[in-house]
């Protein structure tokens, strides 16, 4: 066995209320690829963090035999800079007083040829697709040669054929000598490309496997620590017109869409598959009425009620600061029920944020205390349960599930199934494909602001979706 | 035990840091922190004219200060109501100059034009940030000097009295002056409109939709957006009705205490209404404690300054710094409220 | 005629010159991320705190670098609130302007013993123009800097993205309080100019909101030194142009005249915003 690259040993930290990693034992060695897998809050942040030397454990040691780099989920890239700036940030060629632009840019085309990455140095990151702008975050850590690179959620924003390319690159570093730690939630990707597998639960480490010998189940349990949460049952409809989108063109540039024509119906849920940054949310701006847009959309009945679930709970849906009786007044404030005069009814509210906290089980001291205070997967339930609780003819719910814990995410699920079974029309748009495939009745495929296939529940084809989500046919 | 060491910590700590910085410039001025107090305290509080004049800065800080508040819960900094309130009083000094109307209903008039004055002067800012995305504090800083300009040209020119010597008009007949709250001094019921105001101001934020939707806006622009809120109209309303207000604020200095308008008739109380507006924490209550606390400051500095030779400028830079530590005091507890997720 | 026409040129770029200044120090201050409210106030202890030295050293250039340095404390104590202590920018700029004021009115009295100004003090004599060059020759070296120096190419990283700074190994804030300090040693320049250059004294009130016509002239300028340099001429021009239309337009008061460049500020504003994009993190903490 060669030496260990990087060692973690006995990590303990803890933050105020909560111990986020407890006790951690890791070894990373060159030329592995090694995924980190567990629910949201099981520790795998703070465990990279600490990896990386961003943040400092309470007890326990690390020891890394070289440089460690670090590409996050979220590009940290300066969109109006070029490709060799955002390189290069910090550690630029310099002649007398000046950067030696000609170095740098040849610098950065070595790196990048070196690893099989194409890449404009002069580019301004802004102008570049999601993927390529991955290839920038990667080639700005691969210029620091580490022994060992972290990549947290990597493939979060890639198509299938980008994720393939992405692994290549990755696995072709690995066979070079270093050693990689692959931070995710996606449990095939664990299963094809690492070669081991640990799995955090509550802070701890809770397995250690080959994937070789394991299988996306018993990684799935083991995250969970027991028996994945059911979703409710789909329930047997008679699906009649609801919400119809015909010709609709919206938003401008890369994320605009063209010539969309979509029927969701009552009784039914459809799924919009496709990659981050295909026009999704141009789509969904255009239905929830916050663009303007060309083309019809149309509701069957009059004064058809809409229930948003907005993808950004913090930016778009929830006032972090606001209560939760607040919160759910928010967006319904003219509400005939809420509104006394020019006053709100509060009493009503409260009452309405009680049935909220009943069904959703929203796990909150009181009702008064700022939703900020509360887990993600609790905002979340505030969220889906305000769109909900009118009894909305149409449901929106964009990435309903997005960066929540399973047993959230599960009733969260089965609240939308519920919402369709009893008659509304759901338009689900989703990057986790999975996610669609369990709820969706029919599914459409978006690429480039298209919708480019469209396949029933009976005959979906995974392999095909996936192709179309690339732009593939 | 921390919950009670929160709330103590804020005023308690501002005051301690006042007294703190008050003796430091009573000291460099030359004079003992104990003759620097007392001057300042009987000169804000010794007896009924100090008292009088204590609560005439109070009101005068209150206006614009309620104003501000409005304003900022929206999400907007006004840092114009010094020259919304001066067009406000602009307003109702030249049209209470040429007034001929019975008595009360003449002040009503008086005070209404104030609040059309300073609300014209908000909403130009609140129309270009909602037509044209431009920024309201540069804009409304800009306003604040065209506002002083434009009242100086004009009371030197066409609107000066025919028997006034400086920049101002003629003075308002006796009918028109606001009924004295506290008699033998300058005290007029202003004060009392500035607490309606204040207790109105406390009911739109919290009971009304208008107040829920301002604060959305404030709190979370594009979480408000997206409930359906029209942020364009918040944004010229609330600019417009925190200069409304800024605006009675000068009207009722015009038909209180002045009876005439003059353009040195705030000595920057637009300016420090800001940091009242801070320390009372945006909320309406408490605005009117700091004004009163405020009011004590500038009454009180004036007497410090003429004998115990402290300058009164020094209250301008305690101020400042409690602009600063009172924001990086709320900062702090933020943050220990965060890490304790 | 053509006398008029030299002496409103020399007028414009001697008016200029402080809002320059200011300028130059809120495009490094923007461009790193800080929104500078608190030029103005940086501009006045500048201008203050040169008297001072003047008065005591009888030395204009020792005045000078006084206003720089107490520019550059103010900038400090600014960049500090807003990064460490995460002070909101606006709020924190409004309190140093308040500060700055009230400041050098208490140091007036207690120097001078009067409030109002100053006691008159050596000042620059023709050297002044120098100080004048001198801003354009910085325009020009910001410029440079910014596009073609790993200085500048942090700052603009700073101002657009302070994580990726961060994540490249340097830390933002301390870039954001070195900027701002930096800023606030450009105003104080501005306002060393504007009492030791243009005149002889400081009294209250001398910056008249040149500070805030700086900050506007950054948004005109796009953030872009040399831009702001032209808005801050264009200002310039404005004021030298009540100077010299003074008594020959009679239906114009001098005093509504002196209010024409805080209404040309007012106009651009509406006019140029949504055509220009400031920094993506500029006035967002970090």
């Amino acid at each position: 066995m060669p030496e260990p690259a990087l060692v973690l040993r006995g990590i303990r930290k803890a933050y105020p209320g909560v111990v986020a990693v407890d006790d951690a034992h890791l070894e990373l060695y060159p030329g592995e690829i090694h995924a980190l897998v567990g629910e949201n809050g099981a520790g795998k942040s703070t465990l990279s963090a600490i990896a990386y030397g961003e943040t400092r454990a309470d007890a326990g040691t690390v020891r890394a035999s070289g440089t460690v780099g670090l590409v996050h989920q979220h590009f940290e890239l300066v969109g109006r800079l070029r490709v060799w700036e955002n390189v290069l940030l910090g550690r630029e060629p310099r002649r007398g007083w000046r950067i030696d632009e000609a170095a740098a840019r040849s610098r950065v085309l070595a790196v990048a040829e070196r690893n099989g990455l194409a890449i404009d140095p002069n580019a301004f990151v802004e102008t570049l697709p999601i993927g390529v702008q991955q290839r920038v975050e990667l080639l700005r850590e691969l210029d620091r040669e580490p022994a060992v690179l972290l990549l947290d959620e990597p493939t979060a924003a890639l198509a299938p054929a980008e994720i393939a390319s992405f692994f290549a690159t990755v696995q072709g570093l690995a066979a070079r000598g270093a050693a990689i730690m692959i931070v995710t939630h996606k449990l095939q990707e664990v299963i094809a490309y690492a070669t081991r597998v640990s799995v955090m639960r509550h802070g701890r480490i809770v397995a250690q496997m080959e994937t070789a010998a394991t299988s996306v189940d018993e990684i799935a349990r083991a995250m969970v620590g027991g028996e994945l949460p059911s979703v409710a049952a789909r329930a047997a409809t008679q699906p009649t017109p609801c919400l119809s989108v015909r010709a609709l063109r919206a938003g401008s540039g890369e994320t605009s869409v063209e010539d969309i024509a979509l029927d969701v119906r009552a009784g039914e849920i459809v799924g919009i598959a496709g990659v981050e940054g295909n026009g999704q949310t141009t789509l969904a701006d255009a239905i929830a009425g916050m663009i303007p847009y060309d083309g019809t959309i149309s509701f069957a009945n009059e004064g058809a009620q809409i229930g948003v679930i907005p993808q950004d709970r913090h930016r778009e849906a929830l006032v972090m600061p606001w209560s939760i009786v607040e919160n759910v007044m928010l967006g319904r404030q003219h509400r005939p029920e809420l509104r006394r005069g020019a006053t709100l009814d509060r009493a009503h509210a409260r009452a309405d944020a009680q049935r909220i906290q009943e069904r959703f089980d929203v796990r909150a001291a009181t009702l008064d205390v700022p939703v900020r205070t509360l887990s993600g997967g609790n905002q979340q339930k505030i969220v889906v349960g305000r769109a909900l609780i009118d009894d909305p003819n149409v449901v929106l719910a964009y990435n309903p599930t997005r960066g929540i814990d399973v047993g959230a995410a599960a009733l969260v699920q089965s609240r939308l199934m519920q919402a369709r079974n009893d008659g509304a029309a759901v338009l689900l748009i989703s990057f986790e494909l999975d996610e669609i495939l369990a709820l969706a009745d029919r599914i459409a495929v978006m690429y480039r602001g298209r919708i480019v296939g469209e396949f029933e529940r009976t005959n979906v084809d995974r392999g095909a979706i996936g192709r179309l989500m690339a732009g593939l046919s | 035990m921390t919950n009670m060491r929160r709330t103590l910590a804020g005023p308690l700590g501002a005051v301690v840091l006042l007294v703190v910085l008050m003796s430091l410039a009573m000291i460099v001025a030359g004079t003992s922190p104990l003759d620097g107090f007392s001057a300042l305290f009987y000169g804000a509080l010794g007896g009924r004219s100090q008292i009088g004049e204590t609560l005439v800065a109070t009101s005068a800080l209150l206006f614009p200060a309620l104003g501000i508040a409005l304003a900022f819960r929206g999400g907007l900094f006004n840092i114009g109501a010094e020259g919304q309130l001066l067009i406000g009083a602009l307003f109702a000094g030249a049209v209470g100059a040429q007034l001929h109307v019975a008595g009360p209903l003449g002040i009503a008039l008086l005070l209404v034009l104030g609040a059309i004055g300073g609300g014209l002067w908000g909403a130009i800012a609140g129309w270009m940030k909602a037509r044209f995305n431009a920024n309201e504090i540069i804009a409304t800083l800009m306003l604040n000097f065209v506002a002083a300009y434009v009242s100086l040209a004009l009371v030197s020119g066409p609107l000066k009295g025919p028997l006034a010597t400086g920049a101002e008009t003629a003075w308002l007949d006796q009918a028109y002056w606001l009924p004295t709250l506290l008699p033998g001094t300058r005290l007029s019921i202003g004060i009392l409109l500035a607490l309606a105001v204040a207790v109105v101001l406390w009911w739109l934020f919290s009971r009304t939709i208008f107040g829920f939707e301002l604060r959305a806006a404030g709190d979370a622009p594009e979480a408000a957006r997206r409930a359906g809120i029209d942020i364009g109209r918040i944004t010229w309303l609330s600019l417009a009705l925190s200069g409304a207000i800024s605006g009675v604020g000068g009207a009722t200095i015009v038909t209180g205490e002045l009876h005439r308008f003059n353009t040195q008739l705030s000595p920057g109380y637009g300016f420090t209404a800001i940091a009242v507006a801070l320390v009372g924490d945006l909320q309406p209550l408490w605005i009117c404690l700091a004004a009163f606390g405020f009011g004590i400051l500038e009454a009180g500095g004036l007497a410090m300054q003429a004998s115990a030779q402290v300058p009164k400028d020094a209250i301008h830079v305690i101020e400042g710094l409690i602009i600063l530590v009172l924001a990086a005091r709320r900062y702090v507890a933020a943050r220990a409220e965060t890490t304790a997720v | 005629m053509a006398v008029l026409l030299i002496s409103l040129v020399a007028l414009t770029l001697i008016k200029a010159t402080p809002l320059i200044y200011a300028a130059l120090g809120g495009v490094i201050s923007e461009r790193s991320g800080v929104i500078n409210i608190g030029l103005e106030g940086m501009m006045a202890i500048g201008a203050f705190a040169a008297v001072v030295i003047s008065y005591y050293t009888r030395e204009p250039a020792l005045g000078i670098l006084a206003g720089i340095g107490a520019g550059a404390l103010g900038g400090y104590v600014l960049g500090i609130a807003a990064t460490r202590f995460k002070v909101d920018q606006i709020v924190a700029g409004t309190g140093i302007n308040l500060i700055c004021a009230g400041g050098a009115a208490y140091g007036l009295v207690l120097i001078y013993n009067q409030p109002g100004a100053s006691a008159q003090v050596p000042a620059l004599g023709r050297e002044y123009w120098v100080l004048v060059a001198l801003a354009f020759v910085a325009a020009a070296a910001l410029h440079w800097l910014l596009a073609r120096t790993p200085w500048g190419l942090r700052i603009r990283a700073c101002g657009e993205n302070p994580a990726a700074l961060a994540s490249a190994g340097i830390d933002p804030l301390a870039m954001r309080v070195y900027a701002v300090t930096l800023s606030g040693a450009l105003a104080g320049l501005g306002g060393a100019f504007l009492s030791l250059g243009e005149l002889n004294l400081y009294s209250d009130g001398m910056t008249a909101g040149r500070g805030f016509i700086a900050l506007a002239a950054v948004i005109f300028g796009r953030w872009n030194p040399l831009g702001a340099t032209f808005a801050c001429i264009a200002f310039g021009l404005f004021e030298a142009l009540q100077y010299v239309l003074q008594g020959r337009i009679a239906w114009l008061p001098a005093d509504a005249m002196q209010a024409l460049p805080y209404i040309a500020a007012l106009v651009a504003l509406a006019g140029i915003t949504g055509k220009v994009r400031a920094p993506a993190a500029d006035g967002v903490p970090y």
